[in-house]
């Protein structure tokens, strides 16, 4: 039997589907939007986000443990988050 | 972890600040995925009128009204303490979109069945 030969190891697909400069909004506007904002990407697809609100470098990892988003990178003010597999 | 959360506020123009500030942390938790309720009582039960937010704009912050239109929009529930409304004689046809007049035992029951309150 001829082995299966492994796929040659490559960098994760990091390209994001979509992007939304949120500016300068922050707190409960800023997670309220950005759950709209990824809700209506397919799970698995990737949205670039910037966010200039100083509260965004802890609420973004917090609310992505909260929900199931996984945050792939955080280089404040950028990041990036894969929408979660449930609804 | 809890699944829900309530948001206490008995303020509306006598501190538009700390109306404000109650639906944006409301605004927070709904996003979160937990079963937000915003319990108005004293003067914070004004804000159930279809309109009385409509001038309460706090710098830094979006207006009051598109604040407690997009809570309700995710999924979150307005109650409004029954005996703080009839109190103001405050009118049930005019109440907002979300927003439901409730006694005590509907907050009693809400957080007993085990929910984090932060109170304005």
């Amino acid at each position: 039997m001829t082995p299966v030969e492994a796929a040659p190891c490559c960098a994760a697909d990091l390209t994001p589907h979509a992007e939304w400069d949120a500016g300068h909004t922050g707190c409960g506007e800023l997670v309220l939007l950005l759950r709209n904002k990824l809700l209506a990407l397919a799970p698995g697809e990737r949205l670039r986000l910037v966010a200039l609100d100083p509260g965004a470098v802890e609420d973004i990892p917090a609310w992505c443990r909260l929900t199931g988003h996984r945050l792939l990178q955080a280089k404040p003010p950028h990041y990036l988050i894969e929408r979660r597999s449930t609804p | 972890m809890s699944k829900r959360f309530c948001v206490s506020l008995t303020y509306a123009k006598n501190d538009t600040d700390k109306a404000t500030v109650a639906f944006v942390v409301a605004n927070a938790a709904v996003a979160s995925d937990k079963e937000t309720m915003v319990f108005l009582s004293i003067e914070g039960v004004r804000l159930s009128q279809r309109g009385y937010a409509a001038d309460i704009h706090e710098q830094g912050f979006a207006p009051l009204a598109e604040l407690m239109g997009n809570f309700v929009k995710a999924g979150g529930k307005v109650f409004v303490c029954s005996p703080c409304f009839k109190k103001r004689g405050l009118d049930e046809a005019q109440l907002v979109e979300g927003a439901t007049v409730v006694g005590g035992a509907k907050l009693v029951e809400f957080l007993s069945e085990g929910s984090p309150c932060i109170s304005y």
